[in-house]
Parts: structure tokens; C-alpha cells; sequence
């Protein structure tokens, strides 16, 4: 990549590296050096890393990262007092009969019947029953929540009442 | 490599309060960085005052060099290049009031010193007018000729930087002698390659 110097050029930087050859201090360079030698001789001490000074660049740095500091703090400070404010205020306004269940769910009636040890279980509607029966109200709701409404006997007419065919009657909560 | 135990040596001294040692570095270093400042700068005062401030600056912090990053004829290259960059940023805030007398100036320049004949003058004119990362590379590869690895140490910059830079710097100062008609770019089908 370097190879490609004209050769006029070559000659030409070669003539004026000879007159830069004969480029020499003069009287008042050596002079002005032997009088930094000599003024320091006397003062100079063994050198050691002394404090710098702070440059410019430096300082608007550390300010520029003060005042980002600072606007993170006070941004989190508002950050944290907005939603108690906001919980407050919603809290507020919640009408009285207001439920934390989700309105849009399923209501499922399952027939169930104590097992042998003790335990509620499911049976199918259509078997004949060997014991007790009860109604166990089961809602679900679209964000996923299952919860067991409520637990009531199955009484006889309810029994023949019981709607779907497998025994689950879907209602409105 | 003696030499460079010797100069390492010299800062030793230097840091342990020997200032005599300073005298022995400007002996030793200072008519090569008067050569390098001068090829820089369009003053010879200026590039004195340069090669002064660089000792100076070697008397202050003498433990800034380190010689695992280099010889100290490298280091004082580059202490001496910040010098010259600070130099014509400063240089950048003055304003000259009269355009003709700028021409006068230059005509009578000072550099004309260094360079003995009519054609040098021009040609120091022709590099002068370079952008300086270019001008130095010109100044330390082919007026000082000192190996691209040693230069890359001085710019602080990749080898590959170097050559490219060089390159780029030769082809900049080709093109603007041939504008002063002191070289014949029709003659050389290399340089066609440039353009």
C-alpha cells in the first residue's frame, strides 16, 4: 500500500530531509535547556505523581452524572408515591357492593357423594345413589380462578331436575 | 538496544532528581525532535518553543514514561506531538485582520530557513498545507524514516493505521505537487492508480 511514492516525489522528500538534516538548535534552545537544567537541578526532587488538576471535560462529567443521579432519585420517589396515591384514590371510589371475582365465570353444578374414606367425590349423575348426595358448586372463572362456591345436599327433586346430561348444570354466577 | 537501556537509564536518573540527565536526553534526542517539529510547524520558533515545552514536560513527570510501552526517543516523539496538535488548536483562535499581509508573511516565511532552495520551499509549503495526522505521518515514516512499528508506537495507532495513513498522505502531497507543477502526474502510470 505504501510502495506507490512518485518518484519525483522521492527525490523531492529526500532533498528537503538533507535540508532538515542540517536543521540544528539554536544558541538560544540550548541555552533555554541548560537553564531549565540548571533551575532545576537546584528545586527538583525525586518525582512522584502529584494531584492532578481537575480538567474541564472532568468536572462537566461529574456534574452531568450528579444531576442523572439526582433525577433517578426524584423520578423514584414519584415513581413509588404515585400508585399509593392512586390505590388511595381508587379505593375511594369502589361503590360498596363492589367484588374483587371476575363477573364473567361459569357456575358448574357436580353431583358428588362421600366415598368410603370420608372424602367428597364426583359421581355420574345417571348411576344410582348408594348414598347422600350433594350438590357441589364449582366457578370458574375466564381468568383461570377455580373456586368452590358452595356445598349444598341434593334433595330429590332437584335430583330429576338436573339438567345437561352429565349431570353439570351451567349457571349464571 | 543499549542505546535504549541507556536512555532508560537517563530517565532513572532523571526521576530520581539527576536533571542532568535531561541535558544528556536533549543532547542525545533533541536535534531529531527539532527535525520532526520543524517539518511540523510552519515557525522555527515555534518548533523550538515546541521541542523546549516537550523537555519541560519531560522534567515535570518523568515517571509518565514506561518503557514497556516504548523507547524514549518514542515517547518524547509523542509528548512533542500533543504539543504540536495543542499548538495549532491554539493557533486555530487567533484571526488574521489582513489577508494580504498573511501573503506578505508567507512569502517571508521563516520556514524558507529550513528549506535551501526555491523547490524545497515549495515542497515544505506543499506539506505544510497537509492535514496534520497526515503531515506527521509524512514527517516520522519518510522524513525521519523511522520504522512503521515505531511510528505506531509515536501515533499511538495500529501498524495497518499507519500504512494507510501513509498512503493516503503520499497520495494527498503527490496530488498537491502536481498542482504546483513541481511533479508530472501524466509521466507515471502508478499514481494514475491514485485517482
Amino acid at each position: 500500500m505504501t510502495d506507490t511514492l512518485h518518484p519525483q516525489v522521492a527525490s523531492l522528500l529526500a532533498r528537503y530531509r538533507a535540508d532538515l538534516g542540517d536543521t540544528t538548535p539554536s544558541d538560544t534552545l540550548d541555552a533555554r535547556i541548560a537553564a531549565l537544567v540548571a533551575g532545576e537541578r537546584e528545586e527538583i526532587r525525586p518525582a512522584r505523581p502529584g494531584p492532578r488538576r481537575l480538567r474541564p471535560w472532568a468536572a462537566a462529567a461529574a456534574m452531568a452524572a450528579v444531576a442523572i443521579a439526582t433525577g433517578i432519585y426524584i423520578g423514584m420517589r414519584l415513581e413509588r408515591a404515585a400508585p399509593r396515591a392512586n390505590l388511595a384514590r381508587q379505593a375511594d371510589a369502589l361503590p360498596t357492593d363492589f367484588s374483587l371475582w371476575p363477573t364473567d365465570s361459569v357456575a358448574l353444578q357436580i353431583p358428588a357423594e362421600y366415598s368410603p374414606q370420608g372424602t367428597l367425590v364426583a359421581v355420574d349423575p345417571s348411576a344410582r345413589s348408594t348414598g347422600k348426595r350433594y350438590w357441589v358448586d364449582v366457578v370458574v372463572s375466564n381468568d383461570g380462578t377455580v373456586r368452590i362456591d358452595r356445598v349444598v345436599p341434593a334433595e330429590p327433586a332437584n335430583k330429576n331436575n338436573a339438567g345437561a346430561p352429565d349431570g353439570i348444570t351451567l349457571q349464571a354466577p | 538496544m543499549k542505546k535504549n537501556c541507556e536512555d532508560s537509564e537517563r530517565m532513572a536518573r532523571l526521576a530520581a532528581g539527576d536533571a542532568h540527565a535531561l541535558h544528556e536526553l536533549y543532547e542525545k534526542h533533541g536535534r531529531a525532535l527539532l527535525r520532526f517539529s520543524s517539518a511540523m510547524c510552519r515557525s522555527r520558533q515555534a518548533a523550538e518553543d515546541l521541542v523546549h515545552d516537550t523537555f519541560v514536560a519531560l522534567l515535570r513527570g518523568p515517571l509518565l514514561f514506561d518503557p514497556a510501552q516504548g523507547s524514549v526517543f518514542a515517547y518524547l516523539c509523542g509528548v512533542l506531538r500533543h504539543r504540536v496538535s495543542r499548538h495549532f488548536r491554539q493557533q486555530r483562535r487567533w484571526v488574521e485582520l489582513d489577508g494580504h499581509d498573511a501573503q506578505a508573511d508567507h512569502r517571508a516565511d521563516p520556514a524558507d530557513e529550513i528549506a535551501r532552495s526555491e523547490t524545497s520551499a515549495v515542497f515544505r509549503r506543499a506539506l505544510l498545507e497537509l492535514p496534520l495526522p497526515h503531515r506527521e505521518v509524512i514527517a516520522l515514516c519518510d522524513l525521519e524514516e523511522l520504522p512503521y512499528h515505531t511510528v505506531a508506537t509515536i501515533l499511538a495507532c495500529p501498524i495497518g493505521t499507519v500504512r494507510s495513513r501513509l498512503h493516503r498522505a503520499r497520495a494527498l502531497l503527490t496530488l498537491r505537487l502536481a498542482s504546483l507543477e513541481l511533479v508530472d502526474l501524466v509521466e507515471e502510470p502508478p499514481l494514475m492508480q491514485l485517482s
